[in-house]
């Protein structure tokens, strides 16, 4: 039986070295894979899906086990993160996109599903947060509103409007097409 | 139905399809939305958006399930040594390095402080030091550290409290004292001791920040007030 995140994490508040290690090697792919989505850059992803473990090895870390799972509470160091990155602002972004290669537009064959990925690095934050937690790491409402501090009704309502953003953008997007083939 | 409520079950409709796929279970819109889809072109319309929508997302999702399934074992090792290297009774390092470091840290940011309360003292609102010339930290000292903590501890003084997982000033950076107003909360997430009851009534907190030259705040202290 596998051995829980909470479980792992009281091991390593006590100092045990694998625990840390299997809490790292169990969450940081799905840390790495969320940031990406957030932030379309892979050095920001690794550099977030890093320091997340960092924070939660130091004296600042209060997870509560009460107010949700560890999983969830690191996801929101990782949004956290993220946000703190985009809000450093224009500085960072162009050296992204000039330098890195666009890692998830290769990955994603389809043209129309790359743009679409495009188009949600450029929603608010408050929807492509839910978009990213709900629809691509397909977590629960309920997860979704622990990790982002808000109810469970406007996670909901917020991914409705994220989504009409979306499927508005990928209208466009599938428009020109659609005129050719009329 | 109408067209808000036909609104809110399809894109759950059409979430749902995306999720039980895999499966092999189909959620169909239900009697009532079907009738409502059947006279309304609005949301008629809606739904195909939102079918073709959560068809991406899932292809989205589906392509990038595999990426880096393991991060470098490079970093992971170098993580797991940081974090043993911050157990306090790890065996195998000599104790004599652990306090030795800490004490040198804590003479940096003694030698830290008493400089940018100079600095502070002499300029109006906001003053910029260089950390080679008028501060004398010795870099070194930071490096053999190596840890986060340490770091923020040369920072550390009776007033400045460090701000943690920053990232070290470098030899020669530049830093500035920037007076503002930070919320309470913020504040308290920065590790400053503060009493948010006594605090919730006030607007902000008033503050000086010590900042380096990437922008990024590196310590903190409240200030007596905020006219500035």
């Amino acid at each position: 039986m596998q051995v829980s995140d909470e479980e792992l994490y009281r091991q390593m508040k006590n100092g045990n070295q694998d625990a840390f290690a299997a809490l790292y090697e169990r969450r940081e792919p799905g840390l790495y894979r969320f940031a990406l989505h957030m932030s379309g850059s892979p050095s920001i992803a690794e550099e977030v899906s890093h320091e997340v473990f960092v924070q939660l090895m130091g004296p600042a870390a209060r997870f509560d086990e009460t107010r949700g799972s560890l999983e969830s509470f690191l996801y929101g160091i990782a949004r956290n993160l993220v946000r703190g990155v985009r809000r450093q602002g224009p500085v960072a972004e162009p050296v992204d996109s000039a330098f890195e290669p666009d890692i998830l537009g290769e990955i994603i064959g389809n043209e129309t599903t790359a743009a679409l990925h495009r188009a949600l690095r450029e929603l608010p934050d408050r929807y492509r947060d839910v978009i990213v937690l709900c629809d691509l790491e397909e977590r629960s409402y309920e997860d979704v509103a622990k990790i982002i501090g808000r109810p469970v009704g406007t996670v909901r309502s917020r991914l409705h409007r994220a989504r009409a953003l979306l499927a508005a953008k990928l209208k466009r997007l599938t428009a020109p097409s659609e005129v050719f083939t009329a | 139905m109408t067209c808000k409520e036909a609104v809110v079950e399809v894109v759950e409709c059409a979430r749902r399809r995306d999720n039980r796929a895999d499966r092999g279970i189909h959620t169909e819109p239900g009697r009532d939305l079907r009738a409502h889809l059947a006279i309304c072109g609005a949301c008629s319309e809606r739904w195909e958006a939102e079918r073709q929508l959560t068809a991406h997302l899932g292809t989205i999702r589906q392509q990038t399930a595999a990426l880096h399934l393991a991060s470098p074992a490079s970093r992971r090792e170098a993580l797991v040594r940081d974090f043993a290297r911050m157990q306090p009774s790890l065996p195998g390092r000599p104790a004599r390095m652990r306090y030795g470091g800490w004490a040198l840290a804590a003479a940096a940011g003694l030698v830290f402080a008493i400089a940018l309360g100079r600095q502070a003292g002499l300029s109006g609102r906001e003053s910029a030091i260089r950390t080679g010339q008028a501060v004398r930290m010795e870099p070194a000292v930071l490096y053999e550290s190596n840890s986060l903590s340490s770091d923020a501890s040369a920072l550390s003084s009776d007033d400045f409290v460090a701000i943690p997982y920053t990232p070290p000033l470098a030899p020669g950076e530049m830093v500035r004292i920037v007076r503002g107003d930070l919320y309470p909360e913020a504040l308290a997430g920065m590790g400053v001791e503060i009493d948010l009851l006594a605090w919730s009534k006030a607007a902000n907190v008033p503050v000086e920040m010590i900042v380096g030259e990437d922008g990024i705040p590196r310590a903190v202290r409240i200030t007596e007030s905020n006219s500035y």
